[in-house]
């Protein structure tokens, strides 16, 4: 798939729009984890807009692909992109975490909204994926299954139960993404519970790797697009992101992790993705 | 009045102990800012561990270290490390393992919501052999629940809330393991709580004795288990009914536990405050406790309950 100069940029804005609603959501309820919710924001986005099949009418429509958000506390981010799908009303967004509230500070499963299933308890989202491919298989349903993993969720023993059994059941149809941010809840990965080397991990266990640059829409599409058509075998994506993602003071910190900006913070973490915003719309584009 | 975070509390009492005693290890699993073991962590780099968000391998961690003379002491959110890592927690409890286990976030955890609430956790630990459980109200009880746990040689249980509690006890408060701890007299009723159970039984009582016009004795039991059967049902006897809060689940709970042992003993009537078939949700802790009937209206409805089933 190629993109247009104007498909991009329409998306890059898209995803813009989605990042703002992420931080005035988490603003909003002053808790929630925004670091890790900027970051993917876009692979959510790419996902639901360029990638899997989906049904903008129906979210439960039964050929559509499956996404699934293991890390669960980005729920901001599914959230927003849903309601760009119109699954979900703009005007709920801002109810997130609110007594009454269908948007919990967690996924809570509705199928109306869009929402395939509860996550938020770290390292289930995989095993979850895993019995979505068994069952697509088993009917004949040639949808897709994809699952967003953090990397320090990757610490739970249970993803890597997961990961034999993708490749032991060869499922091809399962797709997972990691968000390489390169930070967890209390430092960085390497310092916590070191990963690396990730990529090697994986292929050990059986699954074609590939690596992109998550701030590359291109290359993530790409990736996306080449998992499509490698066969007999899981995938997974390790997406190069950026915790906090744009936003200058979340990046690369822990401090963000699961800790709400104040007001001053908030109107210069806005006033930075505004910023962004005008050179996109002046046709500056960071890409490549 | 007086607030403290019971966190902040453990925190700093780890700090002390591990100045005491050198076999005092502790294991977290990426949550060390939210559970205050970074206190300790800051201060013993090389006896604390961070495990990374496993909380299985966590536990196996402390199982090890505590066959091997060390003192574990285990903290995460409750219904992670109770939940995900139950069938180790169920061996330390077998081999009757020193291993501490003390978490925070239990019951509503605010914004966070059902997926991170622990309202099941005390169903899952109190059928556990030897395991010693218990529900601090305040930081001067917690201090002194924290110094037996380190002077006995077993598997603990400690649940901690999250977020700043009144302080009800005083200075020279003595914690008796198994012992219900009487707070205040009353010849009518009686209200038995543990943790943010009594706390609210204490706010609410005033208000309720004066509306129903009787005597209402209040027993705060941080001890869920063991509990002393005897001293319990003494203390209970010359009431006509008891009521049991608690910020859980009230299916497999405090007052379940509760009602098993007065109904084999001293059978009398008994309602139940906590949580009734629900997982919660997000919300304000306020408004959490009060729909799901932690409150004073609905302990007058059963007192009230109580009355009425005196009488016929
Ligand atoms: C089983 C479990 N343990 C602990 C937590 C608490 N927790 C929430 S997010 C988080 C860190 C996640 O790090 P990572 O997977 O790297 O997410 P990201 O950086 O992409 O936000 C932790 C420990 C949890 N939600 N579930």
């Amino acid at each position: 798939m190629t993109l247009s100069v104007a498909e991009e940029k329409r998306i890059l804005l898209d995803i813009l729009e989605i990042k703002k609603d992420v931080l005035k959501m988490i603003f909003q309820a002053q808790s929630g984890h925004p670091g890790g919710s900027l970051s993917c924001a876009n692979i959510i986005y790419l996902l639901y807009n360029n990638i899997m099949k989906i049904n903008r009418e129906d979210p439960q429509w039964n050929k559509r692909d499956i996404f699934i958000l293991s890390k669960g506390h980005a729920a901001p981010a599914l959230y927003a992109v849903l309601s760009k799908l119109g699954f979900i009303k703009r005007e709920k967004l801002f109810t997130l975490r609110q007594f009454g509230s269908d948007l919990q500070g967690h996924p809570v499963k509705n199928p109306k909204l869009g929402i395939e299933i509860s996550t938020g308890s770290l390292g289930m989202g995989l095993s979850i994926g895993v019995g979505c491919a068994l069952a697509a298989k088993l009917d004949n349903n040639d949808r897709m299954i994809y699952v967003l993993l953090g990397d320090g969720e990757l610490n739970e023993g249970s993803i890597w139960e997961a990961v034999m059994a993708g490749n032991h059941y060869k499922l091809d149809n399962l797709i997972a993404i990691i968000d390489r941010n390169g930070i967890q809840n209390d430092g960085s990965t390497e310092e916590i519970m070191a990963l690396e080397p990730l990529a090697e991990k994986w292929k050990a266990f059986g699954w074609e790797v590939i690596e992109t640059d998550g701030s590359n829409l291109r290359e993530i599409i790409q990736g996306f697009e080449r998992c499509k058509n490698i066969l007999g075998r899981p995938k997974v994506i390790i997406s190069y992101l950026i915790k906090g993602a744009e936003v200058s003071f979340m990046q690369h910190t822990q401090k963000y992790h699961g800790r709400a900006p104040n007001e001053e913070e908030f109107t210069l973490a806005l006033k930075e993705l505004e910023n962004i915003e005008k050179n996109i719309k002046r046709g500056i584009i960071y890409n490549d | 009045m007086i607030k403290a975070d019971l966190r902040d509390t453990f925190g700093e009492f780890l700090v002390k102990l591990g100045k005491k005693n050198y076999n005092v290890v502790v294991l977290d699993s990426d949550l060390s800012y939210s559970t205050r073991t970074n206190k300790f962590a800051k201060k013993f780099p090389s006896r604390f561990f961070n495990m990374g968000i496993a909380e299985q391998n966590t536990l196996g961690t402390a199982l090890g270290f505590a066959i091997s003379g060390k003192i574990p002491i285990v903290s995460g959110f409750s219904i992670f490390t109770t939940g995900r890592a139950w069938e180790f927690i169920r061996f330390a409890c077998h081999d009757n393992l020193n291993v501490k286990i003390i978490t925070t976030h239990s019951g509503f955890v605010g914004g966070d919501g059902s997926t991170h609430n622990a309202l099941e956790d005390l169903s899952l630990m109190s059928s556990l052999p030897n395991l010693i459980i218990l529900i601090p109200t305040d930081n001067i009880e917690l201090i002194k629940m924290l110094e037996f746990t380190f002077d006995t040689k077993n598997p603990f249980y400690i649940r901690l809330p999250r977020g700043y509690f009144p302080k009800i006890h005083d200075e020279d408060y003595e914690f008796l393991i198994g012992q219900p701890d009487i707070l205040k007299d009353g010849d009518d009723i009686c209200l038995i709580g543990t943790g943010y159970g009594t706390l609210l039984a204490l706010e609410s009582t005033p208000d309720i004795e004066k509306e129903l016009k009787i005597s209402i004795k209040i027993i705060n039991l941080s001890s869920v288990k063991p509990i002393n059967n005897k001293t319990l049902i003494k203390e209970i006897k010359k009431t006509s009914g008891v009521v049991t809060i608690e910020e859980h689940n009230i299916y497999c709970g405090f007052g379940s536990i509760l009602a098993r042992i007065i109904s084999e003993n001293y059978p009398m009537p008994m309602k139940f405050i906590g949580i009734n078939e629900s997982f919660g949700q997000s919300g304000n802790r306020e408004k959490l406790l009060n729909f799901y009937g932690l409150n004073k209206n609905k302990i007058t409805e059963q007192i009230r309950n109580l009355l009425l089933s005196r009488k016929r």
